[in-house]
Order: C-alpha cells, then sequence, then structure tokens
C-alpha cells in the first residue's frame, strides 16, 4: 500500500501539489489520508514529500508540517515556483490533477430513492457486507495454524512433496524437489517457478470463463485474444498486486492510457462468449447481451455476487436491486469493444508485405480451383435455369437494360435461386478433376499453415464519447424500457451510489477503485476464499461465487477475514497468501477426501510421465488432433475439409493444455468428460463427475495410447520400479511387486502396464 | 438389472454397486409420470407450418400480393416481410378418425395422426438459427444452459446401466447450426451430457481399443487397473468405489453398445417399415429403429437430428422450399411414422414421449421468389405417445401462418409440458448454479394442459 502510495506521489510534478486526501484516491485508498503521512516517513531522496499538503478549504491547500520540517517545506515548494501565502496554497493554480481523479472528477449529486434505501438498510447487517474484523493472533505462532488447526496426521512426506508439486504447478514433481532441505524452501521455489502462473493462469481463466473463441454458430477464433490469456499467466509469475491485476483489468485503458500491458488485459470484459451472425440483427438486444456477459463478469469474477437475478427484479435473496444492476450496466454504458494495434508503424508494414506474399502465394492455387469448377458452375446454373418457374425465366430473359422495378427485384431473385452450394457444384465434377481439385485444395491448404502472424494488436476494451442512457429494462428485455439510471455502485454497499459523474469516461476506472479501495468488505474476502478453495479443494465460503445469503456461510469467519485483512496490508500479494497457506499444518494433513485431477493437471500429468511434454511457453493457441467424430460436429455450411489444421511442429500438439485452442462448440473429449468447464458462465470450481465415458477415454483415445507407448518404453530396466518412480514416485509394495509380476508371467506388456498406471486411482487423485 | 461381474472386481465396488447414488442411477420422479423416456426428432433449419400441418387457403387467395399493412412489421433474418404471400405448393388433405389435415408432404406420417397431438401456436425469441436452437433446447437464446435431455436424466437418472441415458445422433453430413451446446450439460455434471451414438461397430467415441489390442489384452489390463485401485483406495470411500465401477461400466458397454445398434437380428418386415431398404430414406430410418432399440433398453433420452452441415442437407429452404421440403420429407417421412407404428405395436408407445419440432417456422412472404425466411412467431411442433391425447390439435395462427393468435406458447412452455409428462415438477428440477436456483423453465413455464390424455 505504502509503495502504492508513494508512486503516486512521484508523479506530481515540480510547480504542482496535491493533498493528502487527493493521493490517497488516487492510489486507490479513498479516506487513507492518514496512511498517505505515514508512507512520507521514509528517506528516499527521489520522493517529492513537499508536494503533498493538507487540505483548507474548497480551493484552499494548507501546509501541515511544523517546526523544521514546515520550513524546508515552504522553501522546497517555492523553489519548484510554487507560491505559499503563509503556510497557504491555491490549489486552483498548483493543484496537481491526478489522471484517475480527473477521470471521475465533476460529481453529481446523486439522489437516494429512500424506498430503495430502506429495502437494502436493514440487510446492510448481513456478515459479508461488513467490514472483516482480524483475530489477534500470538506472536510465533503460524496464523493459520491458529486459526485452523489441523485435524489429521501430517501426510508423509515424499507424498506432500507430489501433492503440493500438483497443486502449485499443476504438474507432477521433479526429482529435485526431494531433496530440497526445508518444506518451507520447497513452497518458495514452487512459488517462484514459471509454472505456477500457468496452473493460476488456468484456474483465473476459469473464473472469467475465457475462450479462444465466439461461441455460437460462426464460434470464430478471436484474433489474438491469446495475448490476455498470456497477460493473466505472467501477473501470477510476476506477483502483481491484486489491486492492480483487478484495476488493469477493469479499466486498464482508462487508468494506464498508452500502456499496451493493461490494455491488453481489458479483454477480460470481452472474455465470455458473443454472438456474431450475420442478417437482420436487433442491434439493441445485442448490445445489451454484450452488457449482461460484461456485468456477470465483473459481479461474478470480482465481487462474488450474482447480480444475474436482478437483471429481472430485485433480487429474492440478496439486498441487490434491479436499479442497482443497471447502475452497473450504466458504469459500462460507453464501453466499447475494439481491437487496438500496439505495433509500430515499421512492424505493421512488414505484417502486410508479409500478408500480401503469403496472399500472393495462395492466389493462383485459388484461381486454378475457380476455374476448374467455373464449367460445372455454369453447367449448374444452365440447368438451374430450365427449372425455374416460367415468370423467373421470363425475367432472366429481359434485357437487363429495359427492367422495370418490379422486373429488377425478380430478377434478382431469379439469380438468387440459381446460386448453388459449394457441394452442388462438386457433384457435378467428373471424378478425375475432383480428385484434381482435391490436390489443389491440400496444396492451398499446406500453405496456410505458413500464414503469418498479423501485426500485435490488443483485443481490447475502450470507452467511446457518448455513453448510452441506461434504463432498468422490464423482465431484462430492451424493448420494455423503464426508468433511467445513472452509473453507481450497489446501494447496500455504497449509501452515496459512489457519486459517479456524467462523464461517459472513467466509469470503470472509479468502479475498480472502488473494487480495490482496500475497505470493500468483498474483493479481498473473494480472492483469499479462491485462493483457500484452490489449494484446499474447498473454499471457506463453499461458494466461491457467491457470498449472498444464498450461498453458503464461512465455515471459519475469522480465518476468511484475518486472510482478507492480510491480503490487503501485504500489498495484495497472491504469494504471500499462497505461501501462507501452503505452509500450513491444515493443508500439509493427510486428506479425509481425496481430490481428482481436473482435467488440466491430468493431461499435463500424463504428459510429463510419458515424457512428452513440451514446457514452451505462451503465444497462439495449439491445436491438437480431434477425433473424426468430434470433427464432424464443427457447425460448417461451406466445404469442410480443413476445419482443424494441426500445427506443422508436431511437439507444439504436446504442450500444457492451458495454450490448447479452447473453442467454445468443439470440445476435446477426454477434457470434457473430465468436466473442463464449458466456458460460457464463471466457473469457480471444477466439479467432478464419473461415468463409463471417463474410463473409455482413459483407456482408449489415441492420445492415451500414444502416451502410455511413451511411458511403456522409459520403463527399461527394472520396469515396475521405474514405471512407480515415474508416475507415483514411490517404490512399489511388495504386494503391488507381485501383481505387477502375475500380469507380466500372463504376457502383459510395458506399454499396457503404463497404461493401466495411468488409470489408477492414485495417480489420478491427488495425495 | 446390474449383476457383478467376476475378475478384478474389488468388494468395495460391488457394494457401491447396489448403492449406485454417485452415477446418475434411476430416481423417483416427483409425481406418477406418463412418460418414461423421450425422442426428440428435430427438424435443423426449421420446416414450414403452413407447408405441413398448418393450412393456410388465405395464402392461395391473396398469392403475390403484400401481407396487409395492418399485419405491421415484419422483421424475418434476411427479410422484411414487404415480399409477397407466397401458396403453399402442396395440398392439404383430412387424415384418421380426427380428420387432421396433413400436407402432401407426409404420405405416412399422416396415417398416424391419430397418435398425434399438433400445437400450433408455439413462439420463440430470435430469428437466428443458433440462438432459438438453444431456446428450444435449453430453455435459453444463450448457449451454454443445460439441455432438456441433461436436465431429464439429472432428474430422473439413467434406467440402463450399459449404456450411456442420454444419446444423441446428429446429421451424419454435419452438425446443426448450434453444434454441440444443444446437447450440452452447461453448469450440470458432465456426466448428463448428451452421448454421440453411431451405427457400426464403434457407436460410441472411445469405445473401442485400438486395432490389434485383442479382447484379452484389454481385459488383462483392465484387470490390473482394477487390482491397482482396490489397493489405493480405502474402504468406504465412495467416489474411489465409483471409478473403480465406471471402468466396469465402460467394460460392459464395449458388448452392450454394440449389441444395441446391432439391427442384424430385426425382421425384414422391420426394416422396410423404417425404410433401411431404399436409399433415401436409409439413413434417418436407421436412426429411428437406434432409436426404438435405445428405448428399448432403458435409453432415457434420445436426441435426433434430421438436417445439419451444408444448406442443402437442412430444412432451411430461403430458395426453392417446394425441393427442399420435398427432399427433407422424403428423407424423414416414412422413417417417422414407422417410429411411430413400431413403437406403438410394441407398446413401447405408452411410455415413450415423442416429440417432433424445430427452432422456429417460416414466414408465409417468400425469399428469393419461391423461398421463405425464417419465423419465429408462430410455428407448429407436434407430440406423441406417453401421456399424449392423440388425434388434436391445439393453438392456431393468423389467417396467413404468421404469428399465433389466441393461446400462444413459449418455449417454457413447451419444457413445462415435457417435464410434467415425465412426472417432474418444473419448480423443483433445479440446481444451484453461481448463487441462483436454475431451471429448466427458469421462471416457470404453464404445462399445455391440452395436451394431455
Amino acid at each position: 500500500m505504502f509503495d502504492e502510495i508513494r508512486k503516486f506521489v512521484k508523479k506530481i510534478p515540480k510547480g504542482k501539489v496535491a493533498t493528502y486526501g487527493q493521493v490517497a484516491e488516487a492510489a486507490g485508498f479513498p479516506r487513507g489520508s492518514r496512511q498517505v503521512a505515514w508512507s512520507l516517513k521514509v528517506f528516499d531522496p527521489k520522493l517529492p514529500w513537499q508536494r503533498v499538503i493538507g487540505k483548507a478549504g474548497a480551493h484552499r491547500g494548507k501546509i501541515l508540517l511544523r517546526g523544521v520540517s514546515g520550513v524546508e517545506q515552504v522553501q522546497r515548494l517555492s523553489a519548484e515556483g510554487v507560491a505559499v501565502n503563509g503556510i497557504y496554497v491555491d490549489m486552483r493554480r498548483y493543484g496537481h490533477i491526478f489522471l484517475t481523479l480527473l477521470l471521475c472528477s465533476s460529481m453529481v449529486g446523486v439522489e437516494v430513492d429512500p424506498k430503495e434505501e430502506a429495502l437494502v438498510a436493514k440487510r446492510r447487517a448481513y456478515w459479508a457486507f461488513q467490514q472483516p474484523v482480524r483475530t489477534r493472533v500470538p506472536n510465533g505462532v503460524h496464523p493459520v495454524d491458529f486459526l485452523e488447526p489441523a485435524k489429521q496426521p501430517a501426510l508423509p512426506a515424499r507424498s506432500l512433496v507430489r501433492r503440493v508439486a500438483l497443486d502449485v504447478t499443476g504438474l507432477p514433481p521433479e526429482p529435485w524437489m526431494f531433496t530440497v532441505g526445508s518444506y518451507k524452501d520447497l513452497v518458495d521455489r514452487l512459488l517462484a517457478s514459471p509454472r505456477y502462473g500457468e496452473r493460476w493462469g488456468a484456474k483465473w481463466l476459469d473464473i472469467v470463463r475465457y475462450a479462444d473463441t465466439n461461441g455460437f454458430e460462426l464460434d470464430v477464433e478471436r484474433e489474438q485474444s491469446w495475448r490476455y490469456r498470456d497477460y493473466v499467466i505472467r501477473a501470477f509469475n510476476g506477483n502483481k498486486p491484486y489491486r492492480d491485476f483487478v484495476r488493469e483489468q477493469l479499466a486498464g485503458d482508462e487508468l494506464y492510457p498508452g500502456n499496451a500491458e493493461a490494455l491488453i488485459a481489458t479483454g477480460f470484459l470481452r472474455a465470455g462468449p458473443r454472438h456474431v451472425v450475420g442478417g437482420n440483427q436487433d442491434q439493441e438486444q445485442n448490445r445489451q447481451e454484450d452488457l449482461i456477459e460484461m456485468t456477470h463478469g465483473v459481479s461474478t469474477a470480482l465481487l462474488g455476487m450474482t447480480m444475474g437475478c436482478a437483471r429481472c427484479h430485485n433480487h429474492k435473496f440478496d439486498p441487490i436491486l434491479q436499479t442497482d444492476y443497471y447502475r452497473l450496466q450504466a458504469v459500462l454504458a460507453a464501453t466499447q469493444f475494439r481491437e487496438v494495434q500496439l505495433a509500430d508503424g515499421d512492424a505493421m508494414v512488414r505484417a502486410e508485405r508479409a500478408k500480401a506474399e503469403h496472399m500472393a502465394r495462395l492466389k493462383p492455387i485459388n484461381d486454378a480451383v475457380k476455374e476448374l469448377e467455373k464449367p460445372y458452375l455454369e453447367q449448374f446454373k444452365r440447368e438451374k435455369r430450365k427449372e425455374l418457374e416460367p415468370q423467373f425465366q421470363a425475367v432472366l430473359d429481359l434485357d437487363k437494360s429495359t427492367l422495370n422495378e418490379e422486373q429488377k427485384r425478380m430478377r434478382k431473385e431469379a439469380e438468387r435461386q440459381l446460386n448453388p452450394t459449394w457441394d452442388e457444384v462438386v457433384a457435378l465434377i467428373p471424378p478425375d478433376l475432383k480428385a484434381k481439385r482435391t490436390a489443389l485444395r491440400k496444396q492451398l491448404h499446406a500453405i496456410e499453415l505458413d500464414a503469418p502472424d498479423e501485426a500485435e494488436q490488443a483485443f481490447a476494451a475502450y470507452t467511446v464519447n457518448e455513453a448510452a442512457e441506461t434504463h432498468v429494462l422490464k423482465v431484462g428485455d430492451p424493448k420494455y424500457k423503464q426508468q433511467r439510471v445513472d452509473a453507481g455502485l450497489p446501494l447496500v454497499l455504497a449509501p452515496d451510489l459512489g457519486n459517479f459523474s456524467q462523464e461517459a469516461r472513467g466509469r470503470r476506472a472509479k468502479l475498480a477503485n472502488w473494487i480495490v479501495s482496500g475497505t470493500h468488505p468483498l474483493t479481498a474476502r473473494v480472492m483469499v476464499n479462491r485462493i483457500w478453495q484452490f489449494r484446499m479443494g474447498r473454499g471457506i465460503v463453499a461458494t466461491m461465487n457467491d457470498f449472498g445469503t444464498l450461498g453458503a456461510r464461512p465455515t471459519n469467519v475469522k480465518l476468511l477475514d484475518w486472510l482478507a485483512t492480510e491480503f490487503v496490508g501485504s500489498g495484495w500479494d497472491v504469494k504471500h497468501i499462497d505461501r501462507l497457506i501452503l505452509t500450513s499444518a491444515a493443508y500439509r494433513q493427510q486428506a479425509s477426501q481425496r481430490r481428482r485431477m481436473d482435467a488440466d493437471m491430468l493431461r499435463d500429468s500424463i504428459l510429463a510421465t510419458s515424457g512428452m511434454l513440451n514446457s514452451k511457453m505462451y503465444g497462439r493457441p495449439v491445436k491438437t488432433p480431434i477425433e473424426p467424430e468430434v470433427y464432424d460436429l464443427i457447425f460448417m455450411e461451406g466445404e469442410p475439409d480443413n476445419l482443424w489444421p494441426l500445427p506443422k511442429d508436431r511437439s507444439e500438439m504436446y504442450r500444457r493444455s492451458v495454450y490448447l485452442l479452447n473453442k467454445r462448440t468443439v470440445r476435446l473429449p477426454l477434457m470434457a468428460n473430465f468436466d473442463q468447464p464449458d466456458t460460457m458462465s464463471s466457473c469457480p470450481d471444477r466439479s467432478t463427475s464419473t461415468s463409463p465415458l471417463q474410463s473409455l477415454s482413459l483407456t482408449n483415445s489415441d492420445f492415451i495410447q500414444e502416451q502410455a507407448k511413451a511411458f511403456g518404453a522409459r520403463l527399461t530396466g527394472d520396469a515396475v520400479a521405474k514405471a512407480y518412480r515415474l508416475a507415483l514416485f514411490r517404490e512399489p509394495t511388495a504386494v503391488e511387486r507381485e501383481t505387477a509380476r502375475e500380469f507380466f508371467k500372463k504376457g502383459g506388456t510395458a506399454e499396457d502396464f503404463a497404461l493401466a498406471m495411468l488409470n489408477r486411482n492414485d495417480f489420478i487423485y491427488i495425495p | 438389472m446390474l449383476r457383478a461381474s467376476a475378475g478384478g472386481f474389488g468388494a468395495v465396488a460391488a457394494e457401491w454397486l447396489m448403492q449406485r447414488e454417485a452415477m446418475a442411477a434411476a430416481k423417483a420422479p416427483h409425481f406418477a409420470p406418463k412418460a418414461k423416456s423421450v425422442i426428440f426428432l428435430f427438424m435443423v433449419g426449421a420446416p414450414s407450418s403452413m407447408d405441413t400441418f398448418d393450412p393456410k387457403p388465405a395464402l392461395k387467395k391473396f398469392e403475390g400480393q403484400p401481407l396487409p399493412p395492418s399485419f405491421g412489421k415484419v422483421g424475418g433474418q434476411f427479410t422484411d416481410g414487404s415480399n409477397p404471400l407466397l401458396a403453399s405448393p402442396w395440398e392439404f388433405k383430412r387424415y384418421g378418425k380426427s380428420g387432421l389435415p396433413v400436407s402432401g408432404l407426409f404420405p405416412h406420417l399422416s396415417e398416424c395422426v391419430d397418435d398425434i397431438c399438433f400445437v400450433k401456436s408455439f413462439y420463440t425469441e430470435s430469428i437466428v438459427h443458433a440462438p432459438a436452437m438453444y431456446q428450444v433446447h435449453t430453455g435459453r437464446i444463450l448457449m451454454g444452459w443445460p439441455s432438456m435431455g441433461s436436465w431429464v436424466t439429472y432428474g430422473l437418472g439413467s434406467e440402463s446401466d450399459n449404456l450411456p441415458s442420454y444419446v444423441v445422433m446428429p446429421q451424419p453430413e454435419g452438425t446443426p447450426e448450434g453444434g454441440t451446446p444443444c446437447w450440452g450439460s452447461g453448469f450440470l455434471p458432465a456426466v448428463h451430457q448428451g452421448t454421440l451414438l453411431r451405427s457400426g461397430p464403434s457407436p460410441i467415441l472411445h469405445l473401442k481399443p485400438p486395432a490389434g489390442v485383442t479382447p484379452e489384452r484389454q481385459r488383462r489390463t483392465l484387470d490390473l487397473i482394477q487390482k491397482m485401485n482396490a489397493v489405493d483406495s480405502a474402504p468406504g470411500d465412495n467416489e474411489m468405489a465409483a471409478r473403480i465401477a465406471s471402468y466396469e461400466l465402460a467394460f460392459k458397454m464395449q458388448t452392450s453398445a454394440p449389441e444395441a445398434v446391432d439391427i442384424s437380428k430385426e425382421p425384414e418386415h422391420i426394416r422396410k417399415l423404417y425404410g433401411i431398404d431404399r436409399k433415401t430414406t436409409y439413413d434417418f430410418g436407421m436412426r429411428c429403429l437406434l432409436a426404438r432399440r435405445m428405448v428399448e433398453r432403458g435409453v432415457r433420452f434420445v436426441q435426433l437430428y434430421s438436417g445439419g452441415g451444408p444448406v442443402s442437407m437442412q430444412w432451411d429452404a430461403h430458395s426453392h422450399l417446394k425441393a427442399n421440403h420435398e427432399k427433407m420429407c422424403g428423407l424423414t417421412d416414412q422413417p417417422v411414422a414407422a417410429l411411430l407404428k413400431d413403437l406403438k405395436q410394441r407398446g413401447l408407445l405408452d411410455t415413450t414421449l415423442v416429440i417432433w419440432g424445430s427452432e422456429f417456422g417460416r414466414l408465409p412472404t417468400s425469399e428469393s421468389g419461391n423461398g421463405r425466411d425464417h419465423n419465429p412467431h408462430g410455428y407448429t411442433m407436434w407430440f406423441a405417445g406417453g401421456g399424449v391425447k392423440g388425434g388434436r390439435s391445439l393453438g392456431e395462427t393468423d389467417e396467413f401462418g404468421l404469428r399465433g393468435v389466441g393461446e400462444r406458447y413459449h418455449m417454457r412452455d413447451f419444457h413445462a409440458t415435457i417435464l410434467e409428462l415425465l412426472g417432474m415438477d418444473q419448480n423443483k428440477l433445479w440446481y444451484l448454479h453461481n448463487g441462483r436456483q436454475e431451471k429448466l423453465t427458469d421462471f416457470g413455464g404453464t404445462a399445455i394442459r391440452g395436451v394431455f390424455t
């Protein structure tokens, strides 16, 4: 927090001043004036402490420091050109306006409807809306052990290494992990591993329902939206303070103008599905769907509140009003989606040139295909024309220049009737030419794999100058507009509704700053609860996305609140909370109910065990082979002959699951069977169902067969011991040796033994 | 029902199988059901109601003229309603004791009208295929909500131990526009998703080990897995036991699923009935026959698609309505009628709900001169079988078949009707998701009581 405040103090330019309160608000800690004062009490020659002064009336600042410091402050300011009149400074002239404050300026008085206030007032007492209370933890005791003592005996050391490696990195342990001196050191090294961000990234992407495609029938791949996925992984690896993480995702464009990373982060607002289709469209309905998606993302992922119910009516169980829902939509009313170029001019020219060269390679083949089809296309039209009803034939026979309006319309229709679908033309082509055509198209697709990368761009959100008016909609239907509402925060949490300005710009910035203000009762609780659930398998509040009355109550509110206050106090340090949990006895105890690996962890672990894992990080999403049955399910009205091109470099197909193309309508069966979420709504915690289809995928699919073969090939020498060491990181017991001996005696192969090892519960379940 | 099989099959799993709690075993309905299983015949791309079951003589009378201005603005996806009215190319006749009208497109199905209850005033909220498909399958125009079949198996569980409880048979040429979310389980556990089923030796994805793996070899590996798993699982650990059982069930499915799709023992007259002996009706006839065989074996929900992939293989007649509907009816009329007749002669129609429907209907005005654009304002779907009063027609559209008039039925009502026939209270069938008790019928539909016997 103090570092953050000092960052803002350093932003006050020479010749300007700002008040403690302004600095506090800009830094995201409204009402944190005192903390600003404390933060200045360090020796830092680069810190312009003199530029922070007290507030004395609407337009006046005042030197608050006394004695030597006060005198020095006046001297320093005068030297910088700030006129100090006694102890007062004219803020209209010398006041620095922080960008963040500028964005939220021109406050208007917001009137709260007394009826609405009455509806929520009493329910403000609900635990989740109260400030967390920090329990005092005695010195020298692990805070988590004090608040949530372990109930089971400790897990044996080797199993613990496997557990913590799987949990933190999503991958099985590496040999060195068993030789690290202390468990604490191991945890530190795991938290520093780049695999940490990949694991956390996948979790966060579940929460924001990220996928690489739009969804719905066309389900088009989103150009470069994967940069958001990479941003998330980097953020966790770099231990970006959660406060900044939220601010960048929600309002990176407004809060950090010109910052490419922050712009990419706003991909958060577009992570959900989006219906893009041609024909007559109800623009208002489409816009409403975008707003619903954005509101859903903000409320579930960041607030841990489900506001969806309030789209149609006041929330039945929570003090969330229908107007609250639309006030939140109004915050987003000026937000639009756009791809923003990040590349400089030279890079763009290079990309354009590469693209032109690529198209030039494709053109002759494309032309050849067209040329080949031409006679059959004409034949089709000729024959079709004969079948047309007489009036349409007649209008086609007329001289084009003599047509009247009605005839023009009919001619258009007649021409449309002559248009074939691709298969109707292909059906007319004789076999030898058809083969030639197929070969040409193959050639085409081979070249398409070389398509150059587009110039770098951000799949971003931005603010337009004019915010559309927002109305409460009867049962959520944009056709039934009710009263107009202004941007605002949920009344139950913000009795003044947040005092938003009428400006289009800055609304999201203000929302983001409020969410991470440090005094928001939900934000920190929701995030530490996610961290706890991620590591322990179950949240302290079991409904991670719903801290409302229909959600679960915390099983240990003291623990939750302590972690929440610790989180904020540590500067929103995710790794710090992770470390606290992972080093606790509660984490290190034996499991009463083991957790099954999720689909990503399972696939990645299989790849690691077989030795085929490709640890390359970042970049374009990767396609892996799909079964023909799955290929057939890709919706395509055109010719379906190149819908799933595999990468040229085969090793790409063995990348970690977080880098696989996540296409909303094409789910990989192995992953889907093991409950990979469908990315249609926020998934705070994957379910773990059990079905025979899982067993089929995990014994018979091409993927597992290939992996078992590779794993089997690693089992040289004492195959059994090796298999146990590689898959389970332990020696086989005497009984297990005997079982294995019998298996091999009956003719079992190393490959099948490997397959069995990858299927057994001890492999699939986290110790 | 289920016999514990031999071979590396732990006592833990056997005990678990007696309980069969965790794995979608049959559950009690909320009240006495009229039907136990559902076959949903979905016509992808939207057949035209005024050319199939909802005759509109006024179209003939006013052919070539625009819709009267009193009908207001009409929006399709590609036309604006200003095109002239297009008469139906087919004659309608009355059939059966009930004397219900059916167009010349259905020479076979017209023999079954006394078993069918037509509802002619359904309406839906989107003019675009995919969202409208999601609405009829899941109750929302958005993708990602649990499909009807998922809700039904979630509510009623499975009657079959050896087959998936919810199977899907798409058009071989391609998938419907809505794609896999049409049979997805959304936020319900993955076990409730629809499972693709095909004919042939490997009807379910990943059912069989790769070529070259003998049954003995596979059994040996499976026994090893089960022996290892018995060591790995503490007694009383239900989840582990369920996993052990899942391997055994998967193994059994390898024999039961190919058996279920193997029609070699079906007699000649049955194949003929479904049209499996003819090229045009082979595919859909086969899938209808498989649907019957699934229902016989306790499969709860069978989803069949007519149409998918290239536009020429869909009911989406934006032009050449006559050629398109003649083709699509040619592929499906006999098989659908055969399914109803065959279920009936086996006494299965009493407990099987058969539904015929689509995402919307088509406009009375023309597109490209001889086609029709999408019409979500009023269209026909029909029910037959378990608990359905046959020979009946409910609801109506205006004189041109543009909009439902009088009693209009929303998709929520469609779903409420189906749930009620299956013995489920739409308000008790919910799942807590992100803080809301989500239901198939969202904030509630009204069962169409006239459909019931």
